[in-house]
């Protein structure tokens, strides 16, 4: 998949724009549009654009995807009527939405009301931007991505804390509380599971993780790490059966019962959008990233966008499976779910990070195998 | 049982508080008592017949008095039994039945507030389905429908 | 946190209705709690006081509004009772049918909205999809969904279409097969037992004292049916059995009421074969000139006829899908009832909420009120 990055086509555009504006005008402007420091700075504004468009298409579609796939598993159909099979509905949603007046609460603290959401948003979408989806959509090229990713991920608590508190409302408040309580014990499973593949991998860059990947995915393997790692996203992401903090049937809408308008879609939106970003870290971590199995045919592979399109795929089957959890199990009670979370989850956790290490001194599975490169 | 064992059995400590017992289709009978002798009779009911459960309370009002009656059932013979007492419209009070039964709570709450049947040594006795401070009785015969009625809705204290 | 008060309610997504519930609480421990009703009266006892006796039949209705044919034969065999009446066989038949209908059309949306205060997405969507066809049952018979005013002083309003015992036959059919379905959902899953297991017990000693009734009662291992004990209208003639578990907990209301709805199908075959093989009148012909047939009073001549009203007193008992509903009615003469009093079996049922909320977490609020089974249409009145 050639040399084509997501930035050099990026810098491409700009320079092109740039040079192409630039012929029209005499010499000092064609001299400053042409200036290689505003190509590049428009360039990384490009870039941005379509990290943002990108992020915010994908979780719209993905929200109908969750409502076609909820539909389907409650025997009715979901969204119909706007756009074809209800496409478009959320955006009509959304711009229904964004119409609306956004109030807030006399008595509760406007600075931390309005900083939370949107810093919970930019966070989701910074973590977006850091994640590979193919070779050439590789933004990061950091070589610790994969820790910078899951640190920017555990912030939420804290906004989502900070814009519960602020609300000044008690049924926020113990969602927020819930919400804390929660993502922090169910931080340690999913980091510990994260461990047992970078042991294996030998590396905290995700590009390096998916090339490791290329005719070894972890998800056999690693399967304790796997499940342990799904289960701590659910909780991360506040899915049934972990949606205590905003268990609507005893808090009303949980840490976000205050929000309405544009802050709520702010919410709405950066929930998704990490639903989209723990679907693509169980994608990139365990299930090959955007690396073709052997038997699809060359001539797809090769074809440029391949590598994305089959990664999204695989994005929204993983997404699915949430959905299929989400329509089959009530939710837990907040003790039980610290008690799964501490009891449960980190014994095993624990024991996928020795298996990992068991299998980087084996080396060869009889089913699966062998480790492609020697890791750590 | 019939409406004479419930006389037979009831006579001995109520006397001559005991107004009657009238027939009573579908139930084991109608007992009339004096609103003195409520405590007595209703530990009799409860504790000699065996009505344990209590199923409602309501008032009617008569214009000239008002009544209070009680379902009760009892799960020994299976049947109902109604219990009424008739109170003087001006001085309409009689003694609770929460020490007896429980369930009788609410429902004098809600006698209380709609018929205007004060129940003494209610432990709770707050408007249940009206608004607090609703100072009007809506069930009395002088509560008319059809005409505004001036509300006075007081602050209520949490 | 410190201890403090929380209204649930009166717009709560627990409350199913309008009533607020006040939850004292401590972190996530409930200490105290105390439920405010009286957001849904509409003085419906009221109201019924400058009613001709069949226009009270549309009250009913709304009183409870998951089982509004149950109440509407409550205060039809009150009613008949004070007024002195005697319905044909085939209209009690039809008015049992009803009931048993109504039933299982009420546990279905009991169904619905317990699952769904659990966080059970799908199930909530299957049991309002089932209790459609229920409610088009009742549609094809009375011609509403909700609101009927089916049933009449001395009968009912009309007979049955021809070919509904074949389609009821049908609806039971698919309902009977959906049962095994919704256990499947709930029972066969962890987390649910793990929710609902030892939650909001209820012994049968305290159930009696708080006046609790119905699938409450009977799962707390107390084998009381009205249809059985006190067998009203035709249920002398059916052959089922009482639902009762013993455990007191939400499970086992669950369990009570899933076999009440199969005992209904079984019951619900008999009566429909009855209907099939005796045609006959629905509504009695020897009735008050005043109560008219089939609809409301003809004129009002009843006014110059005073003198000639009979007089008598009313009580009827009926095992309302929620539990021991009463109505009481007061016949002084008139086209009006004097009085009408009725006993709401959720009204008892909340009052006990004390005894089966203080000591569980507010997580379990929705699960617990949810086995409760809240309409409080008939708690306001």
């Amino acid at each position: 998949m050639g040399g084509a990055t997501l930035f050099s086509v990026s810098d491409t555009l700009a320079s092109v724009l740039l040079n192409g504006l630039g012929s029209i005008f005499p010499q000092p402007i064609h001299g400053w549009l042409t200036n290689p420091d505003l190509i590049l700075g428009l360039a990384v504004l490009i870039f941005g654009a379509i990290l943002l468009a990108a992020s915010m298409i994908n979780t719209i579609v993905l929200i109908w995807w969750e409502r076609k796939l909820l539909g389907r598993f409650m025997d009715r159909r979901g969204a119909m009527h706007v756009g074809y099979a209800g496409l478009l509905q959320n955006f009509a949603d959304g711009l229904k939405l964004f119409r609306k007046n956004t109030f807030r609460p006399r008595e509760s603290d406007s600075l931390g009301f309005y900083a939370g959401p949107v810093a919970y948003m930019v966070t989701s979408l910074i973590i977006f931007g850091i994640l590979p989806i193919s070779s050439g959509w590789n933004s990061g090229a950091l070589p610790l991505s994969l820790l910078l990713a899951l640190a920017i991920f555990s912030f939420a608590p804290l906004f989502i804390f900070v814009s519960a508190w602020s609300s000044n409302n008690k049924y926020s408040l113990m969602g927020g509380m819930r919400s804390a309580a929660q993502m922090i014990a169910y931080e340690v499973p999913l980091l510990l599971a994260v461990v047992a593949v970078v042991v294996v991998s030998g590396s905290f860059d995700l590009a390096t993780i998916v090339q490791e990947q290329q005719n070894y995915w972890f998800w056999g393997p690693l399967f304790l790490a796997l499940v342990v790692f799904v289960a701590g996203m659910l909780a991360e992401m506040e899915r049934i059966p972990f949606d205590l903090p905003e268990a609507e049937a005893e808090l009303v809408e949980g840490w976000n019962t205050e929000y309405g308008g544009m802050l709520f879609a702010f919410f709405m939106l950066a929930d998704y959008l990490r639903a989209l970003v723990g679907s693509i870290l169980v994608v990139l971590l365990f299930l090959g990233g955007w690396t073709m199995p052997g038997w699809v045919p060359s001539a797809a592979t090769s074809f440029p966008l391949a590598g994305i399109v089959w990664f999204m795929v695989k994005t929204y089957a993983v997404f699915g499976l949430f959905v299929w959890i989400r329509a089959s199990l009530p939710r837990v009670r907040t003790d039980q779910l610290l008690r799964i979370g501490w009891n449960r989850m980190i014994p095993l956790s624990l024991a996928s990070v020795f298996l990992a290490a068991a299998l980087v001194l084996v080396r060869c599975l009889p089913v699966f195998g062998c480790l492609p490169s020697p890791g750590v | 049982m019939q409406p004479d064992d419930v006389a037979r059995a009831l006579s001995t400590r109520l006397g001559d508080r005991l107004l009657g017992v009238e027939t009573f289709v579908g139930t084991a009978g109608r007992v009339r008592f004096r609103a003195d002798a409520a405590l007595d009779t209703f530990h009799s009911v409860h504790d000699e017949l065996g009505f344990r459960h209590l199923s409602m309370v309501g008032g009617i009002d008569w214009v000239d008095h008002r009544e209070v009656f009680y379902v009760v059932w009892s799960d020994d013979v299976r049947q109902y039994l109604i219990l009424s007492a008739d109170l003087p419209a001006d001085a309409a009070h009689i003694e609770s039945a929460t020490p007896v039964w429980e369930s009788a709570n609410w429902h004098e709450r809600e006698t209380w507030e709609l018929v205007d049947i004060t129940f003494d040594h209610h432990p709770d006795l707050r408007h249940l389905l009206m608004p607090d401070g609703y100072v009007f009785h809506p069930l009395l015969r002088s509560f008319k429908l059809h005409e505004p009625e001036e509300l006075e809705v007081k602050q209520r204290s949490v | 946190m410190s201890e403090m008060w929380l209204n649930m309610g009166p717009q709560h997504p627990m409350t199913h209705g309008l009533w607020n519930l006040r939850v004292k609480i401590d972190g996530e421990m409930i200490l105290d709690c105390d439920p405010e009703m009286g957001y849904l009266h509409r003085g419906i006892e009221k109201i019924s006081e400058d009613r001709h006796y069949n226009e009270v039949i549309t009250l009913m209705d709304r009183c409870c509004y998951v089982a509004g044919l149950a109440w509407e034969h409550l205060y039809i065999l009150a009613a008949e009772q004070a007024l002195h009446v005697t319905p044909p066989e085939r209209a009690d038949y039809i008015r049992a049918m009803c009931d048993e209908f109504q039933r299982i059309a009420s546990h279905l949306m009991w169904y619905a909205a317990f699952v769904q205060d659990l966080g059970l997405m799908s199930p909530f969507l299957y049991g309002m999809r089932d209790r459609d066809l229920v409610l088009d049952l009742f549609q094809s018979f009375t011609g509403a969904r909700m609101t009927y005013e089916y049933q009449r002083v001395g009968g009912v309003r009309s007979d049955l279409p021809a070919g509904f015992t074949d389609r009821a036959r049908k609806v039971l059919d698919w309902l009977d097969e959906r049962y095994v379905e919704y256990d499947r959902l709930c029972l066969g899953s962890t987390i649910f037992r793990e929710r609902c297991d030892d939650l909001g017990k209820l012994t049968a000693r305290d159930c009696i004292a708080t006046g609790v009734t119905g699938p409450m009662l009977r799962s707390a291992g107390l084998k009381r049916d009205l249809r059985k004990d006190r067998p009203y209208s035709i249920y002398k003639q059916l052959d089922f059995d009482v639902a009762v578990a013993d455990a007191a907990d939400v499970t086992a209301r669950y369990l009570v009421r899933m076999e009440e709805m199969r005992q209904s199908s079984r019951m619900l075959r008999q009566i429909l074969d009855w209907l099939d093989h005796h045609p006959g009148p629905v509504l009695a012909d020897r009735l008050p000139r005043w109560l008219g047939a089939p609809y409301a009073p003809q004129g009002r001549e009843g006014y110059l006829l005073k003198r000639n009203y009979p007089k008598g007193l009313g009580f009827s008992s009926v095992e309302e899908p929620h539990g021991e509903a009463q109505a009481y009615v007061v016949n002084e003469g008139g086209e009006h009832p004097y009085r009408v009093k009725f006993r709401s079996p959720v009204f008892a049922n909340i009052s006990a909420a004390r005894h089966y909320l203080v000591g569980y977490h507010v997580a379990d609020i929705p699960p617990i009120m949810g086995s409760v089974d809240v309409c409080v249409g008939e708690v306001d009145r």
